[in-house]
């Protein structure tokens, strides 16, 4: 009871703040908002496979690509594309070629699965850079109108007002994460953590393994589809190295481990934590990669759990509660 | 000899230069992986790092035979510095391949960064040394005489490799670690010593290629991109720590890149990564992978 009362001010907290954010913080930093909660989406998709499924993709720009082109693509070519549509489309695009991939990715775990997701990634990458009649190339899509929101009878909102647009970007945002968080509470999510932990216990048990896999690869990509969709709404240009690029599959990569690997809320405080840094570092240097890249190495030699279990290590240190950090959880 | 035959040597040789070159980079990568289970990312950072230095040295001493040794020393000394401080740490924790991937990932974002800080982003030229100007009448078909050296220089390597591997006692250490390394170590072999010497001559390896690169492909922050990419597909596919494996598929990449380029330029890069998909998807070991990770 007390633990539900304080998630639920938590909750009244999180969203006044978050309401009232674009007019406290001015145009600038609500861009930095807006890119942040497609990135925490992004980053929370990957983790249903990093933490949950214990494998570790390094193509998840595939299913972000996909989204990004697919909704780029509908609106310059289909005039006044309802967004909300398109948004769903590109979901579901990148989730059915997570489908359609899924036989060959089920096979393989730990490195071979970090090198086939590799590979589908490039492919696509280098796919979307020679089709240059359909995508443009390295110059990309872009040119196309971002209709208004129409909801009808009720009301149209006007998407190229940033404050209107950080609104809608924070609702998909909440949305898909709490979407993603039930499902690790279904039946079907503690399955999944089951095959992470023991597959052949699992499949003794009579669950279908490659299945609930597959299931779990197309719900990611369909997510990581809407925040590359959402990607593509917001920047209004649609490239190659913006969101094919192999460093597109790292970044998330990034946020979940500083935040904290096989958790479900470390991803989303490390995204928040790469993009404010990244925003700061952006200032007063351009080689932002150089800190980041350090920042990395240092989370990985001294806090190799994330900063979610340093904090719960620490709580636990202070006030003797049984929850010890656990990084040994996730096992590639 | 006719052109066209002449094309399909001319295009083979090329082929050849480049999977020797990838053999370089692709067999410590594929030691250090049998041996440690570490697939190491910053592998081809290493290749570019040391061009780089081939660079600063001739631009120093103007002596390309200078770089070609000292360049790889210096790489190799990073390199161990990587394994004793870095690696070796991380390996404590229980946190399976992402651990190392990740770190590896970061110290290669570091590298790609550092050099463009150093040198900037401009690719810079390394002239080749008088001695390997020029062309070579082979068969009647000219060809540069600096491929054919690193050909050479490749495939010495390679002898040299293969004598320490399969008629020493290190290498007879090393092979028995690829297959099972705690066995090894129960026998009172001083594992991580044997680590620390692999990994070691796996970025020598690296750095003599990137050094042999340098006036070839010329240095530039993206050099590491595709032979990167490439040499984790022949550590794939070859079989996780199989040498073997490595000479075979490296030189097969480098013919299908050269043969690719030539008859569908614009699907080229697509025939590697759809090589290693299918490959991994009917045979996740690789062709000649004992280990099953």
């Amino acid at each position: 009871m007390i633990k539900s009362k304080r998630n639920l001010a938590l909750w009244v907290v999180f969203l006044a703040a978050a309401g009232i954010a674009p007019h406290v913080l001015g145009i600038v930093k609500t861009n930095v908002l807006v890119e942040l909660a497609g990135f925490v989406l992004y980053a929370v998709s990957l983790n249903l496979l990093l933490s949950y499924t214990g494998v570790l993709s390094f193509g998840h720009a595939l299913f972000y690509g996909v989204g990004a082109y697919t909704t780029a693509l509908l609106l310059y070519h289909v005039e006044g594309f309802p967004v909300i549509g398109a948004l769903l489309l590109s979901g579901l695009a990148a989730g059915v070629i997570g489908l359609i991939l899924s036989p060959l990715l089920v096979r393989v775990t730990g490195t071979a699965f970090a090198m086939l997701t590799l590979a589908f990634g490039q492919l696509m990458f280098i796919l979307c850079l020679k089709f240059r009649e359909v995508t443009g190339g390295e110059d990309g899509i872009a040119g196309y109108d971002v209709p208004n929101l129409n909801i009808p009878g009720i009301a149209s909102f006007d998407m190229l007002d940033p404050t209107v647009f950080y609104y809608f970007a924070l609702a998909v945002c909440v949305i898909g994460v709490l979407i993603m968080w039930y499902i690790t509470k279904t039946p079907l999510g503690q399955v999944v953590v089951g095959i992470r932990d023991n597959t052949l216990r699992v499949d003794y048990l009579g669950y279908k393994v490659p299945q609930t896999k597959a299931i779990v690869f197309a719900v990611s990509g369909f997510f990581a589809g809407i925040a590359g969709s959402l990607f593509a709404l917001f920047q209004g240009i649609v490239s190659t190295d913006g969101v094919l690029h192999i460093m597109v599959s790292f970044y998330p990569i990034m946020a979940i481990l500083i935040g904290g690997i096989g958790t479900f809320f470390g991803p989303i405080l490390g995204s928040g934590i790469l993009i404010v840094l990244e925003d700061l570092i952006m200032r007063y240097t351009e080689r932002a990669e150089l800190i980041t890249g350090l920042l990395f190495i240092g989370v990985v030699l001294y806090a190799p759990g994330g900063l979610l279990w340093l904090w719960r290590g620490l709580m636990a240190k202070l006030f003797g509660s049984k929850s010890q950090p656990a990084s040994e959880e996730v096992e590639a | 000899m006719s052109p066209v035959t002449a094309m399909y040597v001319a295009q083979a040789i090329h082929g050849l230069t480049y999977g020797m070159l990838l053999f370089l980079v692709a067999s410590g990568l594929t030691l250090i992986f049998g041996m440690m289970g570490i697939l190491n990312l910053a592998h081809a950072s290493f290749f570019m790092l040391s061009a780089y230095f081939c660079y600063q040295v001739v631009a120093w001493t103007d002596s390309f035979w200078m770089a070609l040794i000292l360049a790889p020393l210096g790489t190799g000394l990073i390199g161990v510095f990587v394994e004793r401080f870095l690696l070796r740490k991380v390996q404590q924790y229980n946190l399976g391949h992402i651990g190392d991937l990740l770190l590896t990932l970061g110290i290669a974002l570091v590298i790609a960064e550092g050099v463009k800080t150093i040198w900037g982003t401009e690719s810079h030229q390394v002239v080749i040394p008088p001695s390997l100007e020029g062309l070579v009448s082979v068969a009647g078909l000219e060809y540069p005489i600096y491929r054919l050296f690193i050909i050479g220089l490749a495939a010495a390597i390679l002898s040299a490799l293969a004598f320490i591997l399969y008629k020493t006692r290190l290498g007879m250490i090393i092979r028995a670690a690829v297959s099972d390394a705690d066995m090894v170590s129960a026998l009172g072999i001083n594992m991580p010593r044997v680590f620390m010497f692999v990994f070691g001559v796996g970025t020598i390896m690296a750095g003599v290629a990137g050094v042999a690169a340098a006036p070839m492909l010329t240095v530039f922050p993206g050099l590491a991109d595709q032979i990167g990419l490439d040499a984790f597909v022949v550590v794939v596919v070859g079989g996780f720590g199989s040498l073997f494996g490595a000479v075979v598929v490296s030189l097969f990449l480098g013919e299908l890149n050269a043969f690719g380029i030539q008859f569908i330029p614009r699907l080229a890069p697509v025939l590697v990564f759809l090589f290693m998909a299918l490959v991994l998807s009917f045979k996740p070991m690789g062709f000649f992978g004992e280990r099953d990770d």
